[in-house]
């Protein structure tokens, strides 16, 4: 990735809404990635998928007849996002530790796992 | 501006305020909620520890609280190490709480989380003057120049509205030296061979020599912004900021005479600036009429002061000098504070600045004086003007302006005001036409002679809870 491609990528709200979300989830298809931006059509999505991923922000898998995103796991830009992510998470964790002791049950309800975006599997 | 939001959200098994209430309670609570207040509420100095760094220490994120909402809200503005907000947001789930954190990173800041990954960022070839900046975003310096970028940010905003240099807008470039002599000089290499022709320095000067020597064969103008022992000889190195024997000279009696006594302890970190600044009062104190009764100095980074303050209090001195800078700095005030030491000596810091005071508290900061040639609370016009302008661009919360940050806003100007006269970004035609000039300043009139020597005026201050206040207007 040159970092001077990928911040001009970044100039665009929609394209860093995208790159928020694909921050988020390992992959994430056109489909699911147009129903979370809601603030431009498909077509604008696909045209700004295609702005990161010359960028080398985001690589593309195709499936049949979809497509997949995610943030280029060989770029920089996923180093650091995904780092984030992480430490960001495991610090609203770790707050169930301090949570006073009631009488929580052993076992987690499903819908308590970590849950980030819904769109945490492709379609 | 282009602000990357990151999101997550957790759920947690206990109710929304009991969550709420976690926040800054040193429960053990993971480093989100555990960061680091006196107390939750608007204003509030916090310090975020962040391991973002797997192999060092955590990152001090800095900022102060903003918005609060019982249960519902967190708002942290943050300027270190990038400008941003970080909110949290609660909402009952079940029985329990989902907790929302949405954290905001701009460009600088991604930049400066990519190299601190050790990925390198490219910077393509310009055609704009770029002037450089190298200052602390992390390391116990972090606090000291909380404000500096968003001075540097400011002063070359209003250059550029006034037409740039040689008609050209200038561009600003960061350095982090993260209080470390050698990552300063790496990033200053890095500066001068992106197209900074000129680098301002506003670091501890322990930096500030590892850069001169570092960029010995280049062709690049440095100048330190702020206060400094002086010593870096050279066309292309300019020393703005006071002087340690200026800065003793100005405040020793006033301090005397406010403590009833005359018996001085010298305790600071161990570096270049303190060792000069303790060898300044070696020479000075006595001439007025002090005694020295102690030294004791602990390297950067100190966070235990036990054995520092019990020498003191042993000592019976009547003032310390204190010259611990940054995180130290407020560090050891706390712990004097804690230990007593205020009711029975004062404490003259010739470095403490009202950002080091926000993260000191104000109940911990009776009986420190410190004496610089600016403070935020001066009252000239164009320090008005200059403080309603940052709070206008950067928010009520931005951190306070001290002589060490405000130095940078100062030092863009001195360098436009002569590459302007000059005609030209050359180095050296630059650095001439910083020589022999005065320029006036929101600290007022600055002068600098033939050879470089700095003249302003220099004022005692008194912290008055997180604020400093002149009590002795110069000499």
């Amino acid at each position: 990735m040159t970092s001077d491609l990928a911040f001009d990528a970044l100039a665009d709200p929609v394209r860093r809404q995208i790159l928020a979300v694909l921050s988020g989830t390992d992959e994430c298809s056109s489909g699911a990635l147009a129903e979370q931006i809601t603030s431009v059509g498909r077509t604008a999505v696909s045209t700004h998928l295609r702005v990161l991923k010359v960028a080398g922000l985001v690589t593309e898998r195709k499936a049949g007849r979809y497509r997949f995103y995610s943030i280029d796991p060989s770029g920089s830009a996923r180093d650091v996002l995904a780092l984030l992510n992480q430490v960001f998470r495991s610090g609203l964790l770790a707050v169930n530790d301090a949570v006073p002791n009631r009488s929580v049950p052993e076992d987690s309800p499903p819908d308590a796992a970590p849950t980030d975006t819904p769109h945490r599997r492709p379609a | 501006m282009s602000v990357l939001v990151l999101a997550v959200q957790e759920e947690v098994t206990a109710p929304p305020q009991v969550v709420y209430d976690l926040f800054g309670a040193g429960a053990g609570a993971g480093w989100v909620f555990d960061a680091l207040c006196d107390r939750v509420a608007p204003g509030a100095a916090v310090t975020l520890r962040a391991p973002l760094d797997p192999a060092g220490p955590p990152v001090e994120i800095l900022g102060r609280i903003g918005t609060l909402e019982a249960g519902r809200l967190i708002e942290i503005v943050h300027d270190q190490p990038w400008r941003g907000r970080t909110v949290l947001r609660f909402a009952a789930h079940g029985t329990g709480t989902r907790v929302r954190l949405q954290s905001e990173l701009d460009r600088q800041g991604f930049e400066w989380l990519l190299r601190r990954r050790g990925h390198a960022v490219r910077s393509a070839p310009r055609d704009d003057p770029a002037l450089g900046l190298l200052t602390p975003k992390s390391g116990p310096g972090n606090l000291f120049a909380a404000a500096s970028d968003n001075m540097a940010t400011l002063a070359l905003e209003q250059v550029n509205a006034d037409g740039g240099v040689r008609g050209r807008p200038v561009e600003l470039m960061i350095g982090d030296d993260a209080t470390d002599p050698a990552t300063g000089a790496r990033e200053a290499r890095r500066l001068a061979a992106a197209g900074c022709r000129t680098i301002l320095v506003a670091t501890t000067s322990a930096t500030f020599v590892a850069v001169s020597d570092a960029l010995a064969d280049t062709q690049v103008l440095l100048v330190q912004t702020l206060m400094n022992e002086g010593g870096i000889g050279g066309r292309l190195r300019v020393q703005l900021g006071e002087r340690p024997a200026d800065q003793l000279g100005a405040a020793a009696v006033p301090l005397m005479r406010a403590a009833g006594g005359k018996r001085w302890f010298l305790a600071g970190n161990d570096y270049c600036w303190p060792r000069s600044t303790h060898a300044a009062a070696r020479e000075v104190l006595p001439r007025l009429g002090g005694r020295l009764v102690g030294e004791r100095f602990a390297p950067l980074g100190t966070t235990d002061f036990a054995a520092v303050i019990e020498a003191i209090d042993r000592s019976g001195a009547d003032v310390v000098l204190s010259t611990f800078v940054g995180a130290d700095a407020a560090a050891f005030q706390r712990q004097c504070h804690g230990s007593g030491l205020h009711h029975r000596r004062l404490t003259l810091a010739p470095a403490m600045d009202e950002s080091t005071l926000a993260r000191i508290g104000p109940a911990a900061t009776e009986g420190l004086h410190a004496v610089s040639g600016y403070v935020e609370s001066l009252d000239t016009e164009r320090n008005a003007d200059l403080v309603a302008a940052y709070r206008g661009r950067f928010g009520r919360w931005a951190p306070p302006l001290s002589s060490l940050s405000e130095s940078v806003f100062e030092a863009v100007h001195i360098w436009c005001s002569a590459a302007r006269r000059a005609g030209t970004d050359e180095p050296h035609a630059v650095a001439a036409a910083m020589h022999g000039a005065r320029f006036e300043l929101p600290r007022g009139t600055v002068t600098l002679d033939e050879n470089g020597v700095v003249a302003q005026r220099l004022r005692v201050a008194e912290a008055v809870g997180t604020e400093l206040r002149v009590t002795t207007a110069g000499f």
